[in-house]
């Protein structure tokens, strides 16, 4: 891979800013990467329970997959993480259908107790404190819908969040557009379909990701609703290494753990990043 | 691997709901030490569940010891509740006050439950009573205990553990290496573990701690308290002999097994964690005693919770009788460290074996002998914290003095308790 | 997909609105309205438990967490926590994106790497972080001590502990907050800077007055959402601290998770939401108004 270090350096200027930069940046993002440099170290010691250099950076021991193996063994992770991924699917899809059908009606019609609606909807902002735990899951009890992944996906369904930023990302969209197809015979749903959703694909992409990922790290919430161990979510599960009540801590099962986590979706991200970030990046979040 | 997890998943779905003749209950537990018992458990759940037909348990993970506890009430609370709940020892009392478990002799029909008591150790017993009811089946206990490096000991001229204060202070200075380089002694103060502990140096120091008796009342601001937060503190800001500030149990485990801590208060819950990662040679001993030898039990108990039909009530009753039996117990206290709450468990010829195998093992039991029972009172948790706020305040601020401490903790606990006192004791009419 | 009829009803046509707000109401109506009615209820009765039938209070329960000192200072721990990740957490997010905005190999696995903290689940990273801020022996001072700081106790002491959650939680987000600003810097017009460049502005001047303004609704937005974690996120407390050393870590929403799951006081629970969320909706209001109107300006 060659080192693109021109690309930092303004042009008509001289190199050295850029490289100064991009070595900066290096430092730092070396730093913020600490943890997880530990974590991976720390996954094959073989002494996981602590040690005087326990934090040292540099192996100086003979590294073992014991840990590995016992979070292996301990966990169902494959399922945990299907689990994970309906969840955070199934709650973005549903999501995006309300969000944009209600920020369409704010942002484009016309209508008697507008205003207060909007501000009736704003209300959600705050997602489920734990004072909303025990009314929600009676809800969730009398529509049938405890101890099931839909009953941890349905209170966040309709999104104040989302809806407000689709009514902003729509009106941002100059008008133009859509009367242009009216005239040629479109409906107010071939407009929004075909018009406005993709030019709105930023703010989608940007509502999306604070959706998964505050789905993908809940864990109160989904422990509180699931009951059914083949359910469970890896948050619950991460949980069951992650604290030891009589104050043990096996810190290379929890680095382990963890790792296990962050695996897939490192590969994911890493392998995707560049689109992923062009497209997002590609006309802006306003 | 992905897709068969997914198709096992669906499979056992449906397999459970076309079984209609199992009467299917939900038994909710948190996982103590690590992730290796939560599979344990739920291999104990499947090997009872293929032991008969009449009952299909659903182990739930349910996280820590306060999780199942948020977790149980709310599912009990939207009208879903737990037929069988691991749950905090001490907890029981509040639960019952709060009606939300039922007595077991509603599940256990005509069993002489005061007659199974008397299999349990008496120091267990306590707390499985309310109103002269047993209202939890203990499970797996522990009580606090000492352990200490043997290379720091012979390093330092120290030939035995120490049995009183006065040697356990001697100790730990001796033990303690300057400029932070070793600590003497490091007990954890996080909250939970710092009230079992302030409440296990008070018995020591020939105090009750709480009326077991009568649940509206708590002792802080009297000589036997005042002295524990004064010990634990002079530790700190005194002696020099344990970091100040607050110091969670994973900083205590951890500090031990690197060497950087010489003696550690830990449960006994600890034990077979400590055995598998201590790479020295350790032991462990009594708490030291300034009056008496005294120590608070710990660990945890099965409930039931109120609203389950009598079919589940029955099912539970079956889960919890299998489950607490002599080798079930015994099985348990072997694989995690906790002792068996059940003395038969210690007649049985595999327990014998181990603890003849592991003599630290049999120290935690002897322990049991001064043992007494956990602060359980009206609003448990917000009476312990107030003297938990106050042993935190006194770790960190040398300036402040174990008698202003003890007297805002007895505040602060008075107003917790105040409106059960005045529904019970202070009614005269 | 029929043929559309331009001329819809006129009686169908009023109903539309409030046919598209419907799926999304139904969901809020059944999750967050109907919940928080009966918080609001409970908040003026004097119920201990969910169960209990309470008989009215008024007032009392607000008098009587407003007397309360552990909730006045988790008040004012919730305040300094939400400054000190917040500002901290977006200004590192706005730094990022403007050292790594252009697209490069280098930079891509900087900004993935930077961007991981995210995806690890709170409760993960914060079982990890009790052995990064483990005193002596942890990752941070075990490396402080070659810089020859000594040993610190990050979460044991009463004037760290808060500081140390803000770090956790500055080291988690901003990396997600910089995928924001990278997108909006896309949406700053080259001819703009090439302009302010021409006019012989230097880099600190371009942004000021360049990339600053222009990034005025992704800023307010980042805001919201930060602001909105700060209050919503107690995971790592529960994790880490319970609250403590001695209540210097007790959050807002961790008092309310403590009295109502903890200390069977429904009334003190259910004031304290109340109250948490008209300070949190006053607040989101203010930043979103700020969008409002900067998109106005734009178009």
């Amino acid at each position: 891979m060659k080192p693109d270090l021109k690309q930092w350096a303004v042009p008509g200027q001289w190199l050295a800013p850029g490289a100064l930069l991009a070595a900066a940046m290096c430092a730092v993002v070396f730093l913020w990467s600490t943890p997880f440099l530990w974590m991976l170290i720390a996954s094959f010691r073989p002494d996981p329970g602590g040690g005087l250099g326990m934090a040292s950076l540099f192996p100086d021991f003979v590294p073992t997959l014991q840990s590995y193996r016992y979070a292996i063994e301990d966990g169902y992770w494959p399922l945990w993480f299907l689990n994970s991924t309906i969840l955070v699917i199934g709650t973005l899809v549903v999501q995006l259908v309300t969000i944009s059908l209600a920020g369409y009606a704010f942002a484009r019609i016309n209508f008697p107790g507008k205003e207060a609606i909007f501000y009736i909807f704003l209300l959600q902002l705050m997602l489920a404190p734990p004072v909303l735990i025990v009314p929600n899951l009676t809800t969730l009890v009398h529509l049938g819908l405890y101890d099931s992944l839909i009953g941890v996906m349905a209170p966040y369904w309709g999104s104040a969040f989302g809806t407000f930023l689709m009514r902003q990302t729509f009106r941002t969209i100059p008008k133009d557009f859509e009367e242009a197809a009216i005239i040629d015979g479109a409906s107010w749903w071939q407009v929004l379909r075909y018009v406005l959703i993709p030019l709105s694909l930023p703010g989608l992409t940007a509502f999306s990701i604070v959706s998964v990922v505050y789905h993908w790290n809940e864990f109160l919430w989904p422990l509180m609703v699931i009951n059914d161990p083949d359910k469970m979510v890896l948050t619950v599960g991460l949980v069951s290494f992650a604290q030891g009540a009589e104050g043990a801590s096996d810190w290379g099962l929890i680095a382990a753990g963890t790792l296990f986590i962050m695996a897939p979706l490192f590969i994911a991200f890493t392998a995707f990043q560049r689109q992923f970030v062009n497209s997002f990046m590609s006309s802006g979040v306003k | 691997m992905f897709i068969r997890s997914a198709v096992g998943a669906l499979c056992a779905g449906l397999i459970a709901s076309s079984a209609v003749a199992a009467e299917r209950i939900e038994f909710m537990f948190p996982a103590p030490v690590q992730g290796k018992l939560s599979r344990e458990m739920q291999k104990l759940v499947k090997e009872f569940n293929s032991s008969q037909d009449g009952v299909e348990v659903v182990g739930v993970f349910t996280g820590s010891y306060d999780d199942t506890k948020v977790k149980s009430q709310a599912a009990a609370e939207a009208g879903k509740p737990p037929a069988v709940v691991l749950m905090s020892a001490n907890f029981a009392t509040e639960l019952a006050m709060n009606d939300l478990i039922v007595p077991i002799k509603e599940l256990a029909g005509d069993t002489d439950l005061d007659g199974l008591m008397q299999e349990f150790w008496p120091a267990v017993r306590p707390n499985a009573y309310f109103n002269g009811d047993v209202y939890s089946i203990p499970f797996q206990n522990s009580t606090p205990i000492l352990y200490y490096n043997k290379e720091h000991f012979a390093e330092a001229g120290i030939t035995k553990a120490p049995e009183t204060w006065a040697e356990w202070v001697d100790a730990a200075k001796k033990l303690t290496k300057p400029e932070g380089e070793r600590w003497g002694i490091m007990m954890p103060s996080n909250y939970d573990y710092n009230g079992w502990l302030v409440q296990a140096l008070t018995m020591a120091n020939g105090g009750q701690f709480y009326n077991t008796v009568y649940p509206g009342e708590i002792f802080y601001d009297h000589a036997s308290t005042q002295g524990a937060l004064k010990f634990w503190r002079d530790f700190a800001h005194q002696h020099k002999a344990m970091p100040t500030g607050v110091t969670n149990s994973k900083q205590v485990s951890t500090s031990f097994f690197s060497g950087k801590a010489s003696m550690i208060v830990l449960s006994t819950g600890a034990l077979t964690f400590v055995r598998e990662n201590a790479k020295f040679d350790y032991d462990v001993a009594f708490m030291p005693r300034n009056i008496r030898n005294s120590v608070p039990i710990g660990g945890a108990s099965l409930v039931s919770f109120k609203g389950t039909t009598d079919a589940q009530k029955k099912g539970a009753w079956e889960f919890i009788s299998w489950l607490t039996s002599a080798e079930k117990i015994g099985h348990w206290s072997r694989f995690t460290g906790y002792f068996a709450p059940r003395q038969t468990a210690y007649d049985l010829p595999e327990m014998k074996k181990f603890t003849a195998e592991h003599p630290d093992a049999l120290r935690a039991v002897e322990q049991l002998a001064y043992a007494g029972p956990w602060i359980a009172t009206y609003n448990t948790v917000a009476v312990r914290k107030a003297v938990e706020d106050e042993m935190q305040a006194l770790l960190s601020d040398p300036e402040l003095t174990f008698r202003e401490a003890a007297a805002r903790a007895q505040k602060n606990a008075d107003a917790v308790l105040a409106p059960y006192a005045e529904q019970t004791a202070l009614t005269l009419k | 997909m029929n043929k559309p009829t331009r001329e819809t009803p006129r009686s169908f046509r009023s109903a539309r609105p409030y046919l598209l707000l419907l799926p999304a109401f139904l969901c809020l109506a059944a999750f967050t309205y109907w919940p928080m009615l009966q918080v609001l209820l409970a908040s003026l009765s004097d119920k201990k438990r969910v169960g209990d039938s309470g008989t009215f209070v008024g007032a009392e329960n607000y008098f009587r967490i407003f007397q309360d000192a552990h909730f006045l200072g988790a008040l004012a721990n919730n305040a300094l926590y939400a400054a000190g990740t917040v500002i901290p957490s977006v200004l590192f997010g706005f730094l990022f994106a403007l050292a790594l905005r252009e697209t490069t190999n280098l930079s891509s696995i900087l900004r993935s790497v930077l961007f991981f903290p995210t995806l690890v689940p709170l409760v993960g990273a914060a079982a990890v972080f009790i052995f990064v801020f483990m005193p002596d022996i942890g990752l941070l001072d075990y490396y402080l001590a070659k810089l020859g700081v000594s040993a610190t106790n990050w979460l044991g002491n009463p004037d760290l502990a808060l500081v140390s959650l803000m770090a956790l939680t500055t080291w988690k987000n901003a990396g997600y907050y910089m995928l924001f600003f990278l997108a909006g810097l896309q949406g700053v017009p080259q001819d703009a800077e090439e302009a302010a460049k021409i006019e012989g502005a230097n880099w600190l001047q371009r942004l000021y007055f360049v990339i600053i303004p222009m990034l005025g609704p992704t800023f307010a937005f980042v805001m919201v959402i930060a602001l909105i974690s700060a209050v919503s996120q107690i995971d790592h407390v529960i994790v880490m601290t319970d609250g403590g050393p001695n209540n210097s870590t007790s959050l807002l929403l961790y008092y309310i998770y403590q009295q109502a799951h903890e200390f069977y006081d429904l009334g003190k629970a259910t004031a304290a939401t109340v109250v948490t969320l008209i300070a949190l909706l006053t607040l989101s209001f203010l930043s979103m108004r700020t969008v409002e109107r900067k998109v106005h300006y734009e178009t």
